[in-house]
């Protein structure tokens, strides 16, 4: 049945009812767009009408034969401009002489003058084409041009008008570089041009002069030829003085310029090119009167004078000179290098041009936490200037060098902070012994034979139990032989009425073999915080973890000093009395003791006092920074008031002193690596190109490739984050390197050039360099080489986790916090490998926030009042992380071994070649993850 | 400035502007393409000063013709308007121009609206640029209907171009400093509730980050207005705080539109007239802040509100802070454990603000992604929250207006309604 719906949709408008009509409407011309993003607009559509597809830079010239013309686009290739149309947006862009200048014979005056115009800059844009521009006007001179000016400009040109203008200043800044190193070698060709063209006129002048004698000679001196020639040789003498006029001009630039405080004269970068193209290697204002110039000029060829008329016939006809030959070849060359270098930077998308700058910006403000995890090498180097001018400043400021010096390292000694024993380590002639005392001694599991063996757990789905457990503590005999000595020692050097340095050497030398540095025990009668006071960044005590103790899974973590060779603590004390408050502290290590330990805090609360923004204060207060280098132990307890004994007497110790104990030592780090194995070079992972943001965002495709596939990426990154070194063991180069590189981006202080990495190790490690090493590749060999390599895996089982990629495993201990999960999510619906790292690079910015709050937390580290002890203090600091900030005991572990890296960098700066300044280790039940 | 130049054409009309204060801008100008005479200066308008002008009334009709230089070439659509930016060193000069077409004496001709300033403001001009040009396109949208009418347009212009010449004035003497020191803010107290209400600190600096930075804060006493101004512009980009205004102690400035942040002052009776049409062009959404309110009665929860979404006169265009969040409250409950004075708590901001940015510049990755650069509609919104850790709609809200700022446009695109607050111009026009 047809219905009246039907009906009306065959009905005619304006035959059903009529129109109405609003009088107000206006026309549809004069309608505005709605707003330009209301609705479900495509944002990233707006600039997507132009007809070229990415920003381009065009040179164009304003040609007195042709009118405006398009010369050269950067990057050249046709594509970049699609069917955008050059010629008419060099013309829209060129229709105007936005240098409108006297350019000419000045009135009164009878000789071309030049007149040195400045640039002018323009943004305009073409909102139908969807083209906008930032235009650079500049004036060349050429001898042959009209007036000697050739207008030119350079065009930045890009479908986004909001870039241009957000950028102006960078893109003007950049541009003003390009074209004063234009202009520069424009000036010098001309300057050549004209010397030459005065030789041609003064060649010219004789040959007149000659011709202009033998008219004489032979038909008079009235005669016709003699006066033609009299009046060319006349024209002749006017055309010298004027180039040489132009030529005065022109090399009266420089001069005259300089004296503008707003002129930045060109200054190349690199002048390798130079060479190559066969210019002068240096830039320089030339000068006629500079002897300089005058000696480059004598460098060039030989110029062969001309015979030349007097006035060069101005016409259509002639050519005109290209760009290149407008302009010295070694400057033409480096102009355009800036103009590929000005593509570069401001190619893309603007949001991440703004946000890479506000990013700069910001990271300037946070120098201190930047080392964990950030890409900048420039803010590196200020450091380390500011570090060095302080340093310098300092030394006016040190103890006599005899005094502060240390011995001489011993490249095969090693100290373990453990119980503040040197362990003699003797990597060539014992190692299989040693190897074999350590397998029979603690029968580590062999990682690879041993996983079988292993018992579920429970707990962890799909994970097993290593089984091990161990605690240290400290030995009896090194506590009570060191203890006392340590601690009148301090006493001693309380006293603020004796200003000298005091050194101390303690002698507690064992052979590794005999004593070993792990000792397996929950003796009760030796309580860590009994040995604080002597060996106060030795002990850290975990608590205890879920596991029954007949497990003794009883977690320990320790650090050893990261300097081989070093045996002797030394105790100096020297200095004047230094204001600084207590009541706002962290933890300061001694000299030689890298302070590792996570509860570090509490043992050296005594000794550091963070009072001053890092950055002012490295190089603003040199006895600050002196004062962090105080031995802890010597003043432990020191301050009868609760006052650090660093207030008594704050310069007892330089600075410089550990960090040249630092800097020696990661040197001797490397000579033994070195001395091992051809591999230990301690190359970067890179083939020595610094890590950039560019390279980790490559990364993360693999790292999140990673985290999908292994359900257990959270443990591994724990490992990472907590400082604990992990091993990549796989028998595939390429799968073990990827690996690596996807897991590096997690690393924290992994280095100017990913020192904290080994990308690839073939051969066995040893203990030294899971100090400088966070993240290892491991070949796995069948070979015998493969047992001691299987035998160094073993032997550190504790220290390290390892990651079987063949096997698809991991042996670390468990993790159980919240903070990883937000980085590392098994089911996260992230895309791209780029935004996964930007979104880790977001969480990392976090932990570096919260690890800076830890780190210089008022009334955190110090006991707040004199009746407080120690107990106390480390009950607070657990509270804060456990209760303001929120975290389970795993996540505090990170929090506290960024925070000791805060620490360290804070007084020693970077440490140099990327040296991880402590080594820490747990010794915490490992597990065996199952995918 | 350069001299020489031509002499300007005989009918040029000037209105002098009183301006208190010195005036960066040297002059404004109204010319046009005459199809037979070509570039003509129609008007100019200058600030009033007893000192001699640095450009004569012929050196400026020279520059106003100039910008209208190869526009003879001009093929855009009807109604855009094309904006032109000159530094011209050899003059000394900066000049922004807009370009349109409009009708004169019955033909169509190429109209410029210029702003000539001296070359040394180009640093204070730049980050006031976007504000000037968008005030200038509205009046000359509103100016081309008035021409179309037969009427002059130079009425219409004047009544943006004063206050524009007075808010380059005021932001001359009272713009905030590019670099502020911490110690001049609420952040630098002792603790949290020492200046104002722990909760209305929150919620005021929670509300000015979801609305893209901008708010105005309201008060009597300017040096409290002032304090939060400057605390609230530490959460912005050295440019956006060159684009914010503290308030004047004396009498208060008028409202702005286009300001990121701005100080207002009461009357003696302690209220402020705010003009809500010009606060509803405002590009972002803004956040209304009283301080009277909280330090009489503590009453932070009233205090902190935000432009609605829709134009609705007889309504209170302002909300309350709807959606709480975790950033800055944790943000605020540690910094303050840091002790004040030494620079930790400049770091721990830089810290948290790079933290933002880039938590911003990855939701934005995550969409382009998503969505393959807008190609297909976005429709994971809850795993987008998850995997970024934006399950707060408060944190959601800031890092998304965070976003907007980079990306214009993607919080309608991905909520499917327009993020701003300002009646569509349309309407306005239909209207006015």
């Amino acid at each position: 049945m047809i219905g009246s719906p039907d009906v009306v949709a065959f009905t005619k408008e304006d035959g059903f009812a009529e129109v109405y009509k609003d009088p107000w409407m206006i026309p549809e011309e004069f309608s505005v767009p709605l707003f330009p993003h209301s609705g479900n607009g495509n944002p990233w559509t707006k600039t997507s009408y132009a007809k070229f597809t990415k920003d381009f830079i065009l040179i164009s010239e304003f040609s007195e034969q042709v009118g405006p013309q398009p010369l050269l686009t950067i990057p050249d290739e046709s594509k970049v401009c699609g069917t955008f149309d050059l010629n008419y947006f060099s013309l829209r862009i060129m229709s105007v002489d936005y240098q409108a200048s006297c350019v000419g014979h000045p009135p009164g005056c009878g000789y071309p003058k030049l007149n040195f115009v400045e640039d002018s800059k323009v943004v305009l844009g073409d909102s139908k084409e969807g083209a906008f521009a930032y235009v650079h006007h500049l004036t060349l001179y050429d001898l042959e041009a009209r007036g000697f000016v050739r207008p030119f400009c350079m065009a930045y040109i890009s479908a986004d008008e909001r870039k241009i203008m957000q950028q102006f200043i960078e893109l003007s800044s950049e541009f003003s570089k390009a074209s004063e190193c234009l202009k520069t070698g424009n000036r010098k060709a001309f300057a050549n041009e004209l010397e030459n063209k005065l030789k041609d006129l003064e060649y010219t002048r004789s040959v007149l002069h000659k011709e202009t004698e033998l008219q004489k000679m032979s038909n008079g001196c009235f005669s016709t030829q003699a006066i033609e020639k009299a009046n060319e040789l006349a024209n002749v003498e006017k055309s010298i003085y004027e180039h040489k006029d132009l030529l005065k001009q022109i090399t009266s630039y420089p001069n005259r310029k300089i004296n503008d405080p707003e002129f930045l004269p060109y200054e190349s970068g690199s002048p390798v090119d130079s060479a190559d193209l066969g210019q002068e290697p240096t830039f320089r204002e030339f000068n006629s009167e500079d002897q300089s110039e005058d000696h480059s000029i004598k460098q060039r060829p030989s110029y062969t004078p001309q015979l030349v008329k007097a006035k060069s016939a101005k016409c259509f006809d002639k050519r005109l000179k290209t760009l290149e030959e407008l302009c010295d070849l070694y400057f033409f060359h480096q102009t355009m290098d800036q103009l590929r270098l000005i593509e570069k930077t401001f190619r893309g998308d603007l949001c991440y041009i703004y946000t890479s700058q506000i990013d700069q910006a910001l990271l300037k403000k946070q120098k201190i936490t930047n080392f964990l995890f950030e890409d900048s090498e420039w803010e590196e180097e200020e450091a380390e200037q500011q570090f060095c001018d302080g340093k310098q400043t300092m030394t006016n400021n040190l103890p006599p060098a005899s005094i502060l010096s240390v011995e001489p390292l011993s490249l095969d000694s090693y100290t373990s902070c453990v119980e503040t024993v040197p362990i003699k380590l003797e990597p060539e002639t014992n190692e299989d012994r040693i190897y074999g005392r350590e397998l029979t001694e603690f029968s580590p599991c062999d990682l690879l034979q041993d996983n079988t063996d292993e018992g579920i757990d429970a707990e962890m789905k799909g994970s097993l139990s290593s089984g091990e457990s161990i605690e240290v503590l400290g030995t009896e005999k090194s506590f009570k032989t060191q203890g006392p000595t340590v601690n009148s020692n301090s006493v001693a050097n309380l006293q603020p009425s004796y200003p000298e340095v005091v050194r101390k050497k303690i002698f507690t030398r064992r052979t590794y073999s005999e004593d070993s540095i792990e000792i397996l025990s929950t003796c009760e009668s030796i309580i860590p915080e009994d040995l604080r006071p002597s060996y106060p960044s030795a002990i850290y005590e975990e608590e205890l973890p879920v596991e029954s103790c007949t497990d003794a899974v009883h977690s320990q973590t320790s650090m050893l000093n990261q300097a081989p060779g070093m045996l002797d603590e030394c105790v100096d004390e020297s200095g004047s009395n230094l204001q600084v408050e207590s009541t706002c502290c962290i933890g300061k290590e001694d000299h030689i003791y890298k302070g590792s330990s996570p509860e570090l805090a509490q043992e050296c609360c005594a000794n550091g006092v963070m009072k001053q923004e890092p950055q002012s204060d490295d190089q603003g207060d040199p006895t600050l920074q002196a004062d962090f280098s105080l031995d802890q132990a010597t003043f432990s307890e020191a301050s009868p008031a609760g006052l650090p004994l660093y207030e008594l007497n704050p310069n007892c110790l330089s600075d410089d002193v550990s960090r040249m104990n630092c800097d020696d030592l990661s040197d001797s780090t490397s000579f033994m690596s070195a001395s091992t194995s051809s591999d230990r070079t301690y190359s970067p992972f890179l083939y020595g190109n610094p890590i950039t943001v560019k390279h980790k965002k490559k990364f993360g495709q693999s790292a999140l490739r990673f985290i999908r596939q292994y359900p257990f990426a959270q443990q591994a990154v724990f490992c990472l984050l907590s400082g604990r070194t992990l091993v990549v063991l796989g028998a595939d180069e390429g799968t073990v390197r990827k690996l690596v590189n996807a897991l590096s981006i997690f690393v924290p202080k992994i280095g100017k050039h990913g020192e904290a990495v080994k990308q690839w190790l073939s051969s066995p490690f040893q203990l030294t360099e899971l100090l400088n090493w966070k993240l290892i590749g491991l070949h796995r060999v069948a070979s015998p080489a493969g047992s001691s390599m299987v035998h160094s895996l073993s032997r550190y089982s504790r220290y390290i986790s390892v990651l079987d990629i063949d096997h698809k495993t991991l042996r670390c201990p468990p993790y159980k916090g919240s903070l990883i999960g937000k980085m590392v999510d098994h089911h996260t619906q992230i895309k791209r490998g780029s935004t996964y790292f930007m979104h880790v690079q977001s969480m990392q910015t976090q932990l570096c926030s919260k690890a800076f709050l830890y780190t210089f937390c008022h009334h955190l580290h110090l006991p707040i009042s004199a009746d407080e002890d120690q107990d106390a203090v480390a009950s607070r600091r657990t509270n804060f992380l456990h209760h303001q900030l929120r975290y389970g005991e795993d996540d505090c572990r990170i929090m506290q071994f960024l925070s000791e890296l805060i620490k360290h960098h804070y007084l020693h700066g970077s440490s140099k070649g990327g040296t991880l300044p402590v080594f820490s280790f747990n010794y915490t039940t490992s597990f065996l993850h199952k995918p | 400035m350069s001299s020489g130049c031509p002499p300007q054409s005989p009918a040029v009309a000037k209105t002098e502007v009183v301006v208190e204060g010195e005036s960066p801008l040297l002059a404004a100008t109204f010319a046009y393409w005459d199809n037979i005479l070509g570039p003509r200066v129609r008007h100019i308008w200058a600030p009033k000063t007893e000192r001699p002008l640095l450009l004569s009334d012929g050196e400026i009709t020279f520059l106003a013709n100039h910008t209208l230089n190869g526009e003879i070439l001009r093929s855009a659509e009807c109604g855009a308007v094309d904006v032109k930016f000159f530094v011209l060193a050899e003059k000394g000069v900066i000049i922004v121009s807009l370009i349109f077409d409009g009708e004169l004496k019955g033909d169509k001709n190429t109209c410029a609206l210029s702003l000539i300033l001296p070359q040394t403001q180009l640093a204070f001009y730049l980050p006031l640029h976007a504000v000037c040009v968008e005030r200038l396109k509205h009046i000359i949208r509103k100016g081309r209907i008035w021409m179309k009418m037969g009427c002059s347009i130079v009425s219409v212009l004047t009544s943006e171009i004063v206050p524009i010449m007075e808010l380059l004035s005021s932001m001359k003497t009272h713009s905030v400093p590019e670099d502020i020191d911490i110690k001049d803010t609420v952040l630098n107290d002792d603790d949290i509730g020492d200046s104002c209400h722990e909760d209305f600190l929150h919620k005021a600096i929670s509300s000015h980050l979801q609305t893209c930075g901008c708010s105005m804060v309201v008060g009597s006493n300017p040096e409290k207005v002032n304090k939060i101004v400057r605390t609230l512009c530490l959460f912005l980009t050295p440019a956006e705080r060159k684009c914010s205004r503290l308030c004047r102690a004396e009498s208060s400035f008028r409202y702005d539109t286009g300001l990121f942040v701005q100080g207002l002052l009461k009357d003696s009776t302690g209220s402020f007239v705010l003009p809500f049409r010009q606060v509803l062009y405002s590009p972002y959404p803004t956040t209304h802040i009283d301080v009277d309110v909280n330090t009489r009665g503590g009453r932070g929860p009233d205090t902190v509100a935000r432009a609605d979404d829709t134009f609705t006169p007889d309504l209170n265009v302002f909300q309350d802070v709807m959606h709480r969040d975790t950033l800055v409250k944790s943000f605020l409950d540690e910094v303050f454990l840091l002790k004040p004075g030494l620079g930790l708590r400049s770091t721990f901001l830089a810290q948290f603000l790079l933290l933002l940015h880039r938590r911003a510049l990855t939701l934005l990755k995550y969409i382009e992604d998503e969505t393959q650069k807008g190609k297909k509609p976005f429709r994971s919104l809850r795993s987008l929250k998850t995997d970024l850790d934006l399950t707060e709609e408060g944190d959601l809200n800031i890092v998304m207006a965070m976003a907007e700022k980079l990306k214009a446009g993607l919080h309608s695109f991905v909520f499917g309604k327009s993020f701003y607050t300002s009646v569509q111009e349309r309407d306005v026009l239909m209207s006015f």
